[in-house]
């Protein structure tokens, strides 16, 4: 028998929605285990049921041979299970020892025995290799170290297993590394990893085994070593994926936006970018290449209306849309889906069909004399929900109750449902699965091919290869390489450009985009 | 820890099948959870009582029935509700906005003295007595809301605080107004004189106090629900207060929004002081009059959610536990204070989301699922 066994656990939620049927766990002490599987295949459930968050409906949880029954997370905590989740709960003005030991401190007395929880602290990430000081602040930390900090809190409260729920959504590329430290060397020292992911060339690089979930269901368990990222995505998907968009040979029109000596500023006075040229051209796409904070998410920012210009002139169609509002720029046929949906994409409490209005208020099939055309607003929701194949109840849905996926979706069926001329793109499937991506990366190739010119920013080198027809790459808010995305351009070329290590001279760079 | 985020899939495959909760069942699990903090309040009042009265059965009782003991209490009661659903509207507007404006009881006052400047002026001897004192009060009530919402546009002035200066001037101007201008020379008085009858709300009911306010207060609820509901401005007045950063990005003017919903507040605020001084209850302008009445609106939002509908539902019930521990203030040896006890715990419970005990939660389910349907 397995370490941790679970068998046939089901778990349907109040409102009859199933979200594990049937579904077999079984983990090998001392293996990192992958669970993989697209956003609402039952994942997280499966996790919350295993860190006693949920209780099951149905199935068995055995952990070393015991049965287990665990009536809170106190329970999984005792019984030696830690979990990390995408969201921390740290205490961001409390010191980094003083997180880890909360509501476990060692005491001298009545008092904290500060210096021994300092130690023990220290001495947790000196063994397991995780790198953190114990004395600063959170909040002064980056978003890895926090969390290595959340795994500490485990490893403190003596985790023989632990969950990690999509740990690498949040890093990035040389923080993944650091985290793959980390995992290796507590696998090393006889712990158990549990992997919640859907970026899969990490979960073949680090996880032992694989168990592919669908659908509330596990759809098989395999080893690592015996597939491959397509096969596994076959699985997740359950039909063949093809993550390539085709790049039809488009027609590239006018100049749609020219950006003439942009400088952007931060709070603090400093350039986010200086005197900044760029242009793009209807039926192209192009990418803004950069590591995060090197200012190319900033520029569409600008050029969106939602950061202050500084100094310089965006032109659409010939007009300087500076001086504009985000209203008066939208009736120019800009659209914009934005970094964050939940933080400036979306009101997560309103529901699906007022967050598709929320930018047309000024149309007149959609408001007259002030008052709301309710069924006009409700069949247009529809409409969108069955043309962007959104999986939601309905249109008066709250939009924060469906999944990732789906509400990007909601984004770009919102922005995309008038063609419109300029589209500004950050981030488009960020914890997005891979089904939503596939569809969301055709949406933005339709709309270029249709005529819109497309500025799009991504962390992810994969979907800028995939989706660009030219390419610049930003680094310290100068854009320093520029090329054309054919097929010998690597990740590896850009990598050196994006970091700084090399740069091309002004001829270069004309000639790279001839 | 985000509980909802991954929201888990049907596993049924016709999309069909997908059942979302639905509008009902949300309100039906509110107005559980309300029911739920009202009877732990209730136990918490008897244990009280207990231990306070020499006879706690008959306080209890009286706390329980008394409003219903009599017309005049019926009455008390009924008008009771409506003010209480103005107040609760004023703030439910502002707080789906996500503007924590505690201005009411400033604009209830500016609002009574603009209707008793009305009244006790010529004109109130006329029929335009009525009409004008409410419309008067109602613009001094929506200037009063404006100043600190255009304070917050313009200079950032924390709504918070602004607002709540401003009633202090309110009370004081009133006070202040009262004693040296309104009020005969030499008489000593802190009251006016009562204003005269075309001035006053008419009754509808005879011998109770239920008056014109009770329509008012009925047509409130409706122009609010319509207005936040059927409306662009209340679509975008509800999105400012979802997400604020979101509406920016759709190009909505938060900032005009933001300082129209607290206008619209302060004329709910200012027809409450209309009602207060040109009611049955009043007829008149008192220093001092409100004691604090217009912060039970925040307690009536926040029980009701901010919904407009729900607000006159939870007046109904907010008002007749006042009625009821009013008289069980007179009528028994129980202090009418221990409404501010049931009050607090209620407002802590439905505040802070509580959620039920796993073991009774499991029970309630339990039973849900065995009844037929």
């Amino acid at each position: 028998m397995a370490f941790i066994e679970a068998t046939g656990i089901g778990r349907i939620y109040p409102g009859g929605v199933v979200a594990n049927d049937g579904v077999n766990l079984s983990v090998e002490k001392g293996e990192v285990h992958a669970v993989v599987g697209e956003n609402g295949a039952g994942k997280s459930t499966l996790m919350k049921i295993l860190f006693g968050i949920e209780r099951p409906d149905a199935g068995t949880l055995t952990l070393d041979g015991k049965e287990m029954h665990f009536s809170g997370p106190r329970d999984a905590i005792d019984a030696g299970i830690g979990m990390v989740f995408q969201h921390f709960s740290l205490v961001p003005s409390f010191s980094v020892y003083e997180n880890v030991a909360l509501g476990s401190e060692p005491n001298k007395g009545i008092r904290f025995d500060r210096e021994k929880a300092i130690a023990e602290v220290r001495a947790l990430s000196d063994r397991f290799r995780l790198n953190v000081d114990p004395m600063p602040p959170v909040r002064t930390l980056p978003v890895g170290q926090q969390q290595r900090v959340e795994i500490l809190k485990a490893l403190y409260r003596n985790a023989r297993v632990l969950i990690l729920d999509e740990p690498t959504a949040v890093l990035a590329p040389q923080e993944v590394a650091e985290l793959f430290v980390a995992i290796r060397s507590l696998i090393d020292q006889g712990k158990t990893v549990i992997f919640i992911a859907h970026k899969l060339p990490e979960v073949l690089e680090i996880s032992n085994t694989i168990t592919v979930m669908r659908q509330g269901k596990t759809v098989g368990r395999v080893k690592a070593a015996d597939v491959t990222e397509h096969s596994l995505a076959t699985m997740m998907v359950g039909r063949e994926v093809v993550l390539r968009v085709d790049r039809a040979a488009t027609k590239v029109g006018a100049e749609v936006c020219a950006v003439d000596g942009l400088t952007l500023l931060t709070p603090r006075g400093s350039d986010l970018c200086r005197d900044l040229h760029l242009s793009v051209k209807s039926g192209e796409i192009l990418g803004l290449v950069g590591v995060e904070g090197n200012g190319q998410a900033e520029v569409i920012e600008a050029i969106a209306g939602l950061r202050h210009v500084a100094a310089g002139e965006i032109r659409v169609a010939n007009e300087n849309i500076v001086p504009m509002t985000v209203l008066e720029r939208r009736s120019r046929g800009i659209a914009s889906i934005p970094e964050d949906r939940l933080a400036e994409g979306l009101a997560s409490g309103a529901s699906v069909a007022e967050n598709i209005v929320a930018t047309r208020l000024g149309d007149k099939s959609f408001v007259r004399g002030g008052l709301l055309d309710l069924k006009a607003i409700k069949a247009n929701a529809a409409a969108l929900i069955e043309r962007f194949s959104i999986r939601v109840g309905g249109p008066g849905v709250p939009v924060g109750t469906l999944s990732g996926g789906n509400m990007q979706k909601v984004v770009v069926a919102r922005e995309l449902a008038q063609q419109p001329k300029l589209l500004l793109v950050s981030q488009p499937t960020r914890g997005v699965d891979l089904g939503a991506t596939q569809f969301i990366w055709r949406t933005i190739a339709g709309a270029r091919d249709a005529g819109a010119a497309v500025l799009l920013s991504s962390a992810d080198l994969s979907e800028l290869l995939a989706l660009s027809d030219r390419l610049l790459v930003f680094y310290r808010g100068r854009i320093v390489a520029a090329f054309r995305n054919r097929d010998g351009l690597s990740p590896e070329t850009l990598g050196s450009y994006m970091l700084g290590l090399s740069e091309q001279t002004p001829d270069e760079m004309q000639a790279a985009l001839a | 820890m985000s509980t909802e985020a991954a929201a888990p899939i049907v596993v049924a495959s016709a999309a069909g099948n997908m059942r979302p909760p639905s509008r009902r069942s949300i309100a039906g699990r509110e107005i559980g959870r309300a029911a739920i903090a009202v009877i732990i309040a209730m136990i918490a009042t008897v244990i009280i009582i207990f231990f306070v009265s020499k006879s706690p059965t008959d306080a209890f009782m009286t706390l329980l029935t008394a409003p219903f003991s009599k017309t005049r209490t019926i009455g008390l009661w009924v008008d009771d509700v409506a003010k209480l659903t103005v107040t609760g509207l004023a703030f439910s507007l502002v707080f789906q906005a996500r503007q924590f404006a505690l201005g009411v009881q400033g604009q209830l006052y500016v609002g009574a003295l603009a209707a008793a400047y009305v009244a006790l002026s010529p004109i109130g001897q006329t029929w335009l007595g009525l009409p004008l004192g409410v419309l008067c009060a109602m613009i001094a009530g929506g200037i009063y809301g404006f100043l600190p919402g255009i304070a917050k546009a313009r200079l950032g002035a924390n709504e918070i605080v602004s607002t709540l200066m401003l009633n202090y001037i309110a009370v004081e101007l009133c006070n202040f107004l009262v004693r040296v201008q309104l009020v005969p020379p030499g008489s000593g008085l802190l009251t006016t004189d009562r204003f005269p009858k075309p001035s006053l709300y008419p009754v509808l009911v005879p011998n109770t106090r239920i008056d014109l306010g009770l329509i008012f207060a009925i047509l409130a609820v409706l122009i609010v629900w319509f207005a936040l509901y059927r409306t662009s401005w209340g679509l975008k007045l509800r999105l400012v207060g979802h997400n604020a950063r979101f509406a920016e990005y759709a190009g909505i003017k938060s900032n005009f929004i933001m300082v129209s919903a607290m206008t619209a507040a302060g004329a709910l605020g200012g027809l409450l002081g209309s009602m207060f001084v040109q009611g049955q209850a009043f007829g008149q302008l008192t220093v001092l009059f409100e004691g604090g009445f217009a912060f039970e609106g925040v307690l009536i939002a926040i029980v009701a959610r901010n919904r407009p509908l729900a607000v006159p539902v939870v007046a109904l019930f907010y008002a007749y536990l006042r009625q009821g521990a009013q008289l069980m203030n007179i009528r028994t040896d129980v202090p009418a204070e221990v409404i501010s006890v049931v009050a607090a715990i209620i407002i802590l419970l439905v505040a802070s989301q509580f959620g039920l005990p796993a073991w009774l939660k499991r029970y309630a389910v339990g039973n849900r699922a065995g009844a037929t349907r």
